[in-house]
C-alpha cells in the first residue's frame, strides 16, 4: 500500500502513482476487474475505499466488458469515474470502449500496456493500447511514474471539459513503469483541488428530467454527424490539454506537451518513440552525442488526438527520422510510423529520409547497440532508396536464444540449456 | 459416511500413469494442480485440455509443458467455446473419414473460479445448453489467484482478498456470498455434475470414471487449496481440504441427470472454525477481536445446508 | 550510477531488499529506482530485483545487465544458469553471497571474474529474527553498507519504512532492525571498480519465415517440463524410509506435482530433480516414515 497523505516526494511505482492520481482527483466510482500488471492499482484503491481514505465506491465487476460499461454508465449518470485495465482486458472490453466513447461521457482509464496473446506474455508493448486507437478515447502515453500521476489529473480536466466529453486513457508500460519505483512528487490535496475542482457535473439521469442517451442512429447523415462530432471533440482536446497543462504547470511546476523533445534543437537525426522505452533512447542519445552524432528524440505523448502540427514542426526539416514502434501490425509493420509518415507527406517540409523500426516487442530490451544500429542506418541512408516495411530490432544473440528454445520445444531428447533468466511466469 | 465406490476403492488402485509430468512452474502445494493430475489419471489419456487464462496458463510456457496431452490456450472468457470448436471439428473429421476413430480425444476445459463464475459464465452456460460432449474442471481457489488473489464470485463471505480487505468499515472482508456453481450447473440439466476434493482422490477418480459413460457436459468443480492466497503452509494442503469436508463447508456430491447424491456425509460435522483457523485469509475473524456475528453467519449457512440435505436425501433414522 | 542486483527465491524478500536500498538512497537525496523482475513470484522460484542510484535522473529501465554489486541470498542459485547470477559479473565491484563459507574458498570454487564476499545472513536472521523469516532487512542493510549508503540511522529508517509497508508487527520490525544493524556493522563500502566502457555494438539478425512448427508457438516435446528442475525451489527435502513404508500409496496420490512414482514393488520413489518440497507427503504419511532434511540455508 502506498503512503498516507499526499503532498511529498516519495518512491512510487507506476501503479501506485496511478492510484494516487485517482485519489487526488477525488473520484467517486471505481469499477474494477483484476489483470496483471495493473492489479496493484485497483488493490490500492480497494484498500483506500475500504479504509475510508477515499470516499468512493469500489465494485469488482465480472469482466472488463462489464467494467467499462459500468464505468461509462456511471459517468453518463454524472459521477467522476476511474478504472484501469491492461492488455487482454482492454481487448475484452473493446466493444464497450467504443460504446462509452460514443456516449460522449468523461471518464479516465489507465491502461498498463502488455503484449497481446497469442502467445500470451506479461511484458509490455503497445499493440493493446493501439487497438483502442480508433475508439474515440483520448490517449496519453506516459514515460515516467511522475507522468502517470500527473496525466491522470490532466486527463480529468480534458475529459470533463464541455468541449470534449470523451473518455481519456492514460497509458503506461507494464513492469517498466507499473512495478518500478522512482521518485514521484505527489501533489498536495490543495494543489489537486486548485487544478481539478470537485466533480460537479450536472447529474444526467434524474427523476425530474428524463432523457435518453446513447440513442440508435439508423441513418447515414445522422451517423456521420455524430461520429464527426467525436472527431471534432478530439481535435478540440488538443487546445483543452494545452490549457490544462499550462494551469498544471502554474500549480505543480511541471509542464506536459502533446509531444516532448529531447536534445532536438540541433539534431540532424531524430528518433520518434512513445512510452517508457523512450527513457532508454535518452541514454543512448547521450552516448551517441558524446561521439559527436547529432541525434535527438521526439517522444509522442498524445497519440489521440494526433498532434499533427507538432509532429510536422518537429520533424519536417531533419536529415533523417526513424520511428521506433513498440508494436507490430502484421502485414504492415510499425503503426505509429504510418501516422508520422502520413503527417510528413502532407507537410511543406519533409525529412531527407524516413525509416521504420519495430523494437521492444513483448518487453524485449532495446539495447544501446540497437539504437546505434538505427542511427547508423539513418546516417547512411539516402533519399533515393525505396525502402518499405519495418526493420525488426532483433539481435544475433536474440536469434541464438530463440533457436535453442525452439529446439527444446520440438525435440524431446534436447537437453535443457541455460535459457531465460528465470522469467518464465505468465499471468493473465 | 461414504457412498460405495464403483470404479476404484482405495488409493492402491489409482492409475500409475502420469499425464502430468513434474516441472510445472505452479506454486508448491497447488491444490488445483493436484485436482488436474488426478482427473487426468481418471481419464487415461487421449485428452485435449482447453485452458482458460489463469494460473494454469503457466503449465505450458514455451518451450516447456508438463502435460503429455494436447493443450490449447484460450482467453479467460471463452474456454468452453474453444472446447466446442475442437469437439465439433473432431466429429466432422471423423465423420468424413479424415481422422480415424481411434484418434478421437476427450475434450477437457480447465478453468479457475474467476473464469468459470465471472468472465466465462456465459460461454460455459452456452456449451452446456448445446449439450456439448466435454469435461469441465473448475479449480476453485475462491479468488483470482493468478493476479495475486483478488475477490471473485467464488470468494466466500468472511474471507479476505486483495480487493476485499478487512477494515473497520467492512469487517467481514468479502461481503458477498459465494455463487453456487453446482446449482448453476444443475439448472442447465447436464447429464453429470459433481464437486471434488483433493482430500478424497478415490472419490474424485470414481466420479470422473462414472461420468465417462455419459454423453454431454460432464462438469466438475474441485476445491483447490491455494497456499499463497489462502495463507497456509503448502504442507497443510491435504489437511485443509479434509477439514473442508469434515466441517461440511465443501460438500462432496454429484448430480446424475439432475438427481443429487452426496458421496460423503460427515456424521458429526466439526465446527467450521477449525477450518477457518488454518488460513490467514480468515484471520481477521479471530483477531484483534473475535467477530462473533460473522462466524455465526458462516456456521449457520453450513448448518442450514446440511439440514436441507437431511430433509431431502437421508433416509429417516 | 550505481547498479545493484539481488538474487533470491520467491519468499526471500529480494523485492523488499531492493526497495530498502532505493528508499535509503532516496532519503539520502539521490535519485533512485527499484524494481522486481516480476510482480508476484512463486515461493521458491528464482527471482531477481534491482536498485539503481545516481546523482542525476536515471535513464535506464528494466533488468540490470551490468551490475556494480550483486547480492545472492541462496548459494544454490550460483549453480543455476537460469537464475542468471553470473550475467555481467565482470562489471561488479563485489558479489556478496549469503553463506557460512569463507569468501576466499568460495571464490576458488566459483571462479568468477569479480571479488567475492561472504556473510552468513541466515545465521543472523536465525539468531535475531527467527526461523522462516524473509531476508529483506539484512539483505537491504548489506547492500546499503556495500554501496556506502549511510549513516546507520538512515538505513534503519529505510528498513523500517519498508517493513511497515509490508504490514509487519512492531516486535517483528524491532527484531529485523536489530538484525539489519548487525549486518550493516559487519560490512563496509566496497571501492568502485573502474567501469568498462559500454561497447554498444550488436549484430542485427534479419528474421526469415521459419518452416513448419518453428513459425508458431507449438510444443511437440510434450511432457518436457521436467527439464526445468523445479527441485531447485526446495527448502526441505522429504526422505522416505523404505523399511517403515507400508506402501499405502498416500504420498503418491497427493503429490501435486506427480514427483512421486511407484516402483515395480509399489514403493514410492521421489524425483528430487522436480520435487518442489511442499512437504505434503511428509505431513500426511500415515506411518510417519517420511522425514524432512533442510536443503538450503537461506531461510
Ligand atoms: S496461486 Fe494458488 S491456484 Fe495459483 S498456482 Fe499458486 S497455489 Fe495454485
Ligand atoms: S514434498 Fe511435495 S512435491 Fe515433493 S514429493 Fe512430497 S508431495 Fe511431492
Ligand atoms: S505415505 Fe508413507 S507409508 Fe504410505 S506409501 Fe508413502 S511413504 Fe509409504
Amino acid at each position: 500500500m502506498v503512503g498516507e497523505q499526499g503532498g511529498t516526494r516519495r518512491m512510487l511505482t507506476g501503479n501506485a502513482a496511478a492510484a494516487w492520481g485517482a485519489r487526488l482527483a477525488r473520484v467517486e466510482y471505481i469499477p474494477a476487474f483484476p489483470i496483471t500488471p495493473q492489479t496493484e492499482i485497483i488493490e490500492s484503491l480497494a484498500a483506500w475505499c475500504a479504509g475510508g481514505e477515499l470516499a468512493a465506491r469500489f465494485v469488482t465487476l465480472d469482466s472488463e466488458h462489464s467494467m467499462i460499461t459500468a464505468a461509462g454508465a456511471a459517468a453518463a449518470t454524472g459521477c467522476r469515474v476511474f478504472t484501469a485495465t491492461s492488455s487482454q482486458g482492454l481487448l475484452y472490453g473493446l466493444e464497450a470502449l467504443w460504446t462509452v466513447a460514443g456516449w460522449r461521457v468523461p471518464l479516465v482509464m489507465v491502461n498498463v500496456s502488455r503484449g497481446l496473446a497469442a502467445p500470451i506474455t506479461l511484458e509490455p508493448d503497445h499493440n493493446d493500447i493501439l487497438a483502442a486507437r480508433d475508439s474515440g478515447c483520448i490517449q496519453l502515453h506516459a514515460e515516467t511514474c511522475q507522468e502517470v500521476l500527473d496525466s491522470v489529473l490532466l486527463a480529468y480536466r480534458v475529459a470533463e471539459d464541455p468541449r470534449v466529453r470523451l473518455p481519456v486513457i492514460v497509458n503506461m508500460d507494464g513492469f517498466y513503469l507499473s512495478f518500478t519505483r522512482e521518485p514521484v512528487e505527489v501533489p498536495t490535496p490543495q494543489q489537486a483541488a486548485d487544478f481539478l475542482p470537485e466533480a460537479q457535473g450536472e447529474p444526467e439521469f434524474r427523476a425530474s428530467r428524463p432523457l435518453a442517451q446513447g440513442v440508435a442512429v439508423l441513418q447515414g447523415a445522422l451517423y456521420s454527424h455524430f461520429r464527426y462530432q467525436m472527431h471534432l471533440a478530439q481535435e478540440a482536446a488538443l487546445a483543452v490539454h494545452e490549457e490544462a497543462a499550462a494551469d498544471f504547470e502554474q500549480i505543480c511546476g511541471r509542464r506536459y506537451g502533446a509531444v516532448e523533445a529531447y536534445r532536438l534543437e540541433d539534431a540532424e537525426l531524430v528518433l520518434v518513440m512513445a512510452g517508457s522505452f523512450a527513457t532508454k533512447a535518452r541514454a543512448a542519445i547521450d552516448v551517441l552525442r558524446s561521439e559527436g552524432k547529432r541525434v535527438g528524440l521526439l517522444r509522442l505523448r498524445m497519440i489521440r488526438p494526433w498532434p499533427a502540427a507538432a509532429v510536422a514542426a518537429a520533424l519536417g526539416h531533419r536529415r533523417g527520422v526513424a520511428v521506433i514502434d513498440q508494436n507490430l501490425s502484421p502485414g504492415l509493420g510499425g503503426i505509429l510510423f504510418q501516422e508520422v509518415a502520413a503527417t510528413l507527406a502532407r507537410s511543406a517540409r519533409r525529412p531527407g529520409v524516413l525509416r521504420s523500426f519495430v523494437g521492444g516487442l513483448g518487453g524485449k530490451d532495446i539495447s544501446l547497440g540497437e539504437f546505434r544500429h538505427v542511427v547508423d542506418v539513418l546516417a547512411a541512408a539516402s533519399d533515393s532508396e525505396d525502402l518499405h516495411g519495418s526493420e525488426l530490432l532483433f539481435t544475433e544473440a536474440d536469434w541464438q536464444q530463440v533457436q535453442s528454445l525452439v529446439q527444446l520445444a520440438q525435440f524431446p531428447e534436447t537437453q535443457a540449456v541455460p535459457s531465460d533468466d528465470g522469467r518464465s511466469e505468465v499471468r493473465r | 459416511m461414504k457412498t460405495k465406490r464403483e470404479f476404484i476403492h482405495n488409493l492402491k488402485e489409482l492409475p500409475r500413469d502420469e499425464l502430468l509430468a513434474p516441472g510445472s512452474p505452479l506454486c508448491a502445494g497447488c491444490g488445483g494442480l493436484l485436482a488436474l493430475r488426478l482427473l487426468l489419471k481418471a481419464l487415461d489419456g487421449n485428452v485435449a485440455v482447453v485452458n482458460a487464462a489463469g494460473c494454469m496458463t503457466l503449465l505450458a510456457v514455451y518451450p516447456y509443458t508438463p502435460l503429455r496431452t494436447s493443450w490449447l490456450y484460450t482467453t479467460m472468457g471463452s474456454a468452453p467455446a474453444g472446447a466446442q470448436g475442437i469437439r465439433d471439428a473432431l466429429d466432422v473429421l471423423i465423420a468424413k473419414g479424415r481422422l480415424p476413430r481411434e484418434e478421437d480425444l476427450r475434450v477437457v476445459v480447465l478453468a479457475g473460479d474467476g473464469a468459470t463464475l465471472d468472465i466465462g459464465l456465459s460461454s460455459l452456460s452456452g456449451a452446456i445448453h448445446r449439450g456439448l460432449d466435454f469435461y469441465y474442471l473448475c479449480y476453485d481457489n475462491e479468488a483470482f489467484g493468478n493476479t495475486g488473489f483478488q475477490m471473485s464470485a467464488a470468494s466466500p463471505y468472511g474471507s479476505r482478498t486483495a480487493t476485499s480487505p478487512a477494515t473497520p468499515l467492512q469487517a467481514a472482508g468479502t461481503l458477498q456470498q459465494k455463487k453456487d456453481l453446482f446449482e448453476i450447473w444443475r439448472s442447465h440439466h447436464p447429464p453429470y455434475a459433481a464437486t471434488l476434493s483433493t482430500a478424497d482422490p478415490v472419490d474424485l477418480v470414481d466420479k470422473v470414471r462414472r461420468a465417462t459413460r455419459l454423453r454431454g457436459p460432464k462438469l466438475f468443480t474441485a476445491l483447490a487449496v491455494c497456499p499463497p492466497g489462502w495463507g497456509s503452509a503448502p504442507s497443510r494442503g491435504f489437511e485443509i481440504a479434509k477439514l473442508a469436508l469434515d466441517t461440511g463447508v465443501w460438500p462432496l456430491k454429484e448430480a446424475i441427470d439432475g438427481k443429487v447424491r452426496h458421496t460423503y456425509i460427515p456424521q458429526r460435522r466439526r465446527p467450521l472454525e477449525e477450518y477457518l483457523r488454518t488460513q490467514r485469509r480468515f484471520a481477521h475473524l479471530f483477531s484483534p477481536q473475535r467477530q462473533e456475528d460473522v462466524l455465526h453467519r458462516m456456521q449457520q449457512a453450513v448448518d442450514a445446508y446440511w439440514d436441507e440435505v437431511q430433509r431431502h436425501e437421508m433416509p429417516p433414522r | 550510477m550505481l547498479r545493484i542486483r539481488f538474487h533470491g527465491r520467491g519468499g526471500h524478500g529480494v523485492k523488499t531488499a531492493s526497495r530498502i536500498v532505493g528508499t535509503a538512497a532516496f532519503l539520502s537525496g539521490f535519485y533512485a529506482q527499484d524494481s522486481p523482475i516480476y510482480g508476484a513470484e512463486r515461493r521458491g522460484a528464482a527471482v531477481a530485483a534491482y536498485t539503481r542510484i545516481d546523482t542525476k535522473p536515471i535513464c535506464e529501465r528494466g533488468a540490470v545487465a551490468e551490475p556494480d554489486l550483486i547480492l545472492v541470498v541462496d548459494e544454490t542459485l550460483l549453480a543455476d544458469p537460469a537464475a542468471g547470477v553470473r550475467v555481467g559479473c565482470e562489471f561488479a565491484s563485489a558479489l556478496l553471497v549469503n553463506s557460512g563459507k569463507e569468501g576466499t574458498a568460495l571464490a576458488t570454487e566459483l571462479r568468477l571474474p569479480c571479488p567475492i564476499l561472504t556473510l552468513d545472513l541466515t545465521a543472523v536472521v536465525l539468531a535475531v529474527v527467527g526461523r522462516g523469516s524473509a531476508q529483506s532487512a539484512v539483505l537491504g542493510a548489506a547492500a546499503c553498507a556495500l554501496a556506502g549508503l549511510g549513516p546507520l540511522e538512515r538505513v534503519l529508517e529505510a528498513v523500517q519504512r519498508e517493513l511497515v509497508e509490508l504490514g509487519l508487527e512492531a516486535d517483528e520490525q524491532a527484531r529485523n532492525l536489530e538484525a539489519a544493524r548487525r549486518v550493516y556493522a559487519d560490512l563496509s563500502a566496497v571501492p568502485a571498480r573502474p567501469r568498462l566502457p559500454a561497447s554498444g555494438q550488436v549484430e542485427l539478425h534479419r528474421p526469415t519465415l521459419a518452416k513448419g512448427a518453428a513459425s508458431r508457438p507449438i510444443i511437440l516435446a510434450v511432457g518436457n517440463a521436467a527439464a526445468r528442475h523445479t527441485g531447485r525451489w526446495r527448502v526441505f527435502r522429504p526422505v522416505i524410509d523404505q523399511e517403515a513404508c507400508t506402501r499405502c500409496g498416500v504420498c503418491f496420490a497427493l503429490c501435486p506435482d506427480g514427483a512421486i512414482t511407484l516402483d515395480e514393488r509399489a514403493y514410492p520413489v521421489i524425483d528430487y530433480e522436480n520435487c518442489k518440497g511442499c512437504m505434503m507427503c511428509y505431513q500426511e504419511c500415515p506411518v510417519h516414515c517420511i522425514s524432512e532434511r533442510q536443503e538450503v540455508q537461506a531461510w
